[in-house]
């Protein structure tokens, strides 16, 4: 047992995609069928030693790659748990994401008819992720992978779906294909190993900012009300665990960059400011509410000061529209309370770009392979990514925004409007951007559950005991 | 004064519903659970049609329940129709746009209950219902005193307004103050309003657990 130098969490039995963002650029997840029981757990057992866990790296021996694994509720009931144990998981990770389609607003463009075959049929029972530093380490990490997988019998791989980073110039970034650098925000939480940063965490009276409570993330901890989300049983199995959302979203860059340049020459602000507009950020990452006018990189390359502002000076959105992207699914202290509305709708992201970097000035089509591969870690999928899902990206209430969604995420269906609220000054005028078409569609996911280094021992030893 | 708050009119109606041992079919409370779950709740829902209505609802209330001890164990000496609604205006007016609009749902509705006298007479229609009346205390929040129709109305100016705004904005100041003339005048002449009735969202209203 290790703990954590904040105390109280067992960094050595929570996988290490859980506590930490590698930060690695190469990925690949494979997709799993499982095979018999006897054979799954015979699989599994190599993998106990192997999955890499939360504990810290020696910073001069770090990994060149690691392992996690994950399983929707179809694929812990191929392994065999016991029917009790089965049930206790909350609903929505039985239902699965295809069936919670209607609250999630996944329909025209976003409806399983649409997903790649293995999401829309619901054959994936195991998401076995590696992650490494260099593409050499991805394959050779991956063929050990595959060749357990080949001796146990224990699995059928369905699909490999790589991710990278986008490499441009020769360098790695943290760039997604729309041109916006991503990353920021990830919620601060009591026992994680980091730093915390201001603007991750929640805000006291105080207004300083504070790492929230375990429970948001990690199962068998008190959450932000100070309940236990609910959780499967017996309590070994759930704790140490959570929930992961896994939605592979397509990005129609062509359609992006038209309507950017399109709507960009008729806003005075310009297009690079329209952009902005639309995210919260500019480009570099720049917050809209600490540099309205143009994009600041000593701003953006301190972490003191990155993700570090409130709306509260800026309640009309002149800076940063009611309606951008970062104000709608963080909306920090912008609903009063000292954030009490908002610390129980936080999501970890760990996700990845997939498809080839296309430069700017360079011919791209909407057909191509580029896309976001959504990763989020939740302690109750239907409190926080949900909900977020359902009332701040697909419904604009809470935003001031009537029923608009979101610009960026938004099913629109070709009839979707963003109002970027303005002021009197001519290059930052109010407008309407209307007839938006879906920037980025659903090709499937599912829901999953990521369980501790404990529950995986009982799983694979068959020792699961509800009783 | 006692059910109103505003403009505001708060009706609560409990109607005893027949309880016929003899019949040889479905019960009363059975039929009359089958007839509300059948009705629209978009604009073809009978209340649509009385357009002062904020919000409506029928609920067949079998009884108390008991929850265990240290609970008490008691039972209601019938089963009730539940019926609330928020509406602009005064009682009367509304219970008799409901006997003379909406006729034949009313008759549906509560002839599976004690004592209903019908719609034909439309005064013995209101004092029935106020018979079955008990005071409301708690009110539908989301009203800002004005009248549904005004509500709708603005709703709709917003709506055009904001299309006029995106299809516009460009437009040089001139022109555009013409252009502006012309929606003014389209919008004083505005079409019927759209009515009332949950279509907001194409969510089925049994698929909504965060709203």
């Amino acid at each position: 047992m290790v703990e954590s130098a904040a105390g109280k969490i067992d960094v050595s039995d929570i996988q290490g995609f859980v506590l930490k963002g590698y930060n690695f650029p190469h990925a690949r997840y494979l997709l799993l069928e499982l095979g018999a029981p006897e054979a799954a757990r015979a699989m599994l057992m190599p993998l106990l030693k192997i999955v890499t866990t939360g504990e810290r790296w020696d910073p001069k021996n770090k990994p060149l790659s690691t392992v996690n694994i994950g399983f929707t509720h179809r694929g812990l009931a191929a392994l065999g748990i016991p029917l009790e144990s089965l049930l206790s998981f909350p609903l929505e990770f039985q239902q699965g994401m295809h069936a919670r389609g209607d609250i999630l607003g996944d329909t025209g463009k976003n409806a399983a008819e649409n997903w790649d075959a293995e999401w829309r049929e619901g054959r994936v029972h195991a998401w076995l992720a590696v992650n490494a530093r260099t593409s050499e380490a991805l394959e050779s990490r991956c063929a050990e992978m595959l060749q357990l997988i080949e001796t146990t019998q224990g699995a059928r791989l369905i699909r490999a779906q790589d991710a990278c980073a986008l490499f441009i110039d020769g360098k790695v970034s943290t760039q997604e294909h729309f041109g916006y650098k991503d990353g920021f925000g990830n919620p601060d939480f009591k026992g994680a190993e980091r730093r915390c940063t201001p603007g991750q965490g929640k805000l006291d009276e105080n207004g300083n900012w504070q790492a929230l409570a375990t429970g948001e993330i990690l199962l068998g901890y008190a959450d932000e009300a100070g309940e236990l989300p609910p959780a499967p049983d017996p309590h070994l199995l759930g704790r140490n665990g959570t929930f992961m959302v896994y939605r592979k979203l397509h990005q129609n860059v062509a359609t992006f960059r038209r309507y950017i340049a399109e709507k960009g020459a008729e806003y005075p602000g310009g297009p690079e400011k329209l952009s902005a507009k639309f995210i919260g950020r500019w480009k570099d990452g720049t917050p809209l509410e600490l540099s309205p006018d143009a994009p600041n990189p000593a701003i953006v390359n301190d972490e003191n000061r990155n993700t570090n502002f409130t709306y509260g000076a800026d309640p009309d959105g002149a800076k940063c529209p009611l309606g951008a992207h970062i104000r709608r699914v963080h909306p920090r202290d912008a609903f009063g309370f000292n954030g009490g509305l908002v610390n129980r709708r936080r999501i970890m992201r760990r996700g990845l770009t997939y498809g080839e970097y296309v430069p700017q000035n360079q011919p791209v089509s909407d057909t191509d392979e580029h896309g976001i591969i959504f990763i989020a870690l939740n302690a109750s999928l239907y409190r926080q990514f949900e909900f977020i899902q359902q009332q701040w990206i697909e419904y604009g209430n809470d935003a001031h925004q009537g029923n608009a969604k979101d610009v960026l995420m938004g099913n629109h269906g070709g009839k979707g409007r963003f109002v970027v609220q303005g002021t009197a000054d001519p290059t930052n005028p109010p407008f309407i951007c209307g007839g938006l078409p879906n920037f980025v569609e659903l090709r499937g996911g599912d829901y999953f559950f990521i369980p501790s280094l404990t529950a995986l021992a009982m799983m694979a030893t068959n020792t699961v005991d509800p009783r | 004064m006692a059910n109103v708050s505003g403009r505001t009119y708060g009706l609560t109606i409990l109607s005893p519903i027949i309880e016929d041992n003899s019949r040889i079919d479905i019960c009363h409370s059975m039929e009359l659970r089958w007839y509300l779950s059948q009705l629209p709740r978009d604009h073809r829902s009978p209340f649509a049609k009385i357009s002062s209505t904020y919000l409506a609802r029928l609920v067949v209330m079998d009884d108390v329940v008991f929850v265990g001890l240290p609970a008490c164990e008691e039972h209601l000496k019938s089963r009730y129709l539940v019926f609330e609604t928020n509406f602009d205006g005064d009682l009367d007016t509304y219970l008799r746009r409901m006997a003379t609009e909406t006729g034949d749902f009313v008759n549906a509705v509560w002839s599976h209950c004690v004592g209903f006298p019908g719609t034909a007479n439309v005064d013995a229609f209101i004092a029935y219902m106020k018979k079955c009346q008990i005071e409301t205390t708690f009110f539908f929040a989301d009203v800002n005193d004005r009248t549904v129709d005004s509500t709708l109305k603005a709703l709709h100016t917003q709506a055009s307004l904001a299309e006029f705004m995106e299809t516009h904005q460009s437009m040089p100041v001139a022109e555009l103050q013409q252009a502006f003339g012309r929606f003014l005048e389209e919008l004083k002449n505005a079409r019927p309003l759209p009515h009332g009735g949950d279509e907001s969202r194409d969510i089925p209203q049994e698929r909504r657990p965060n709203g």
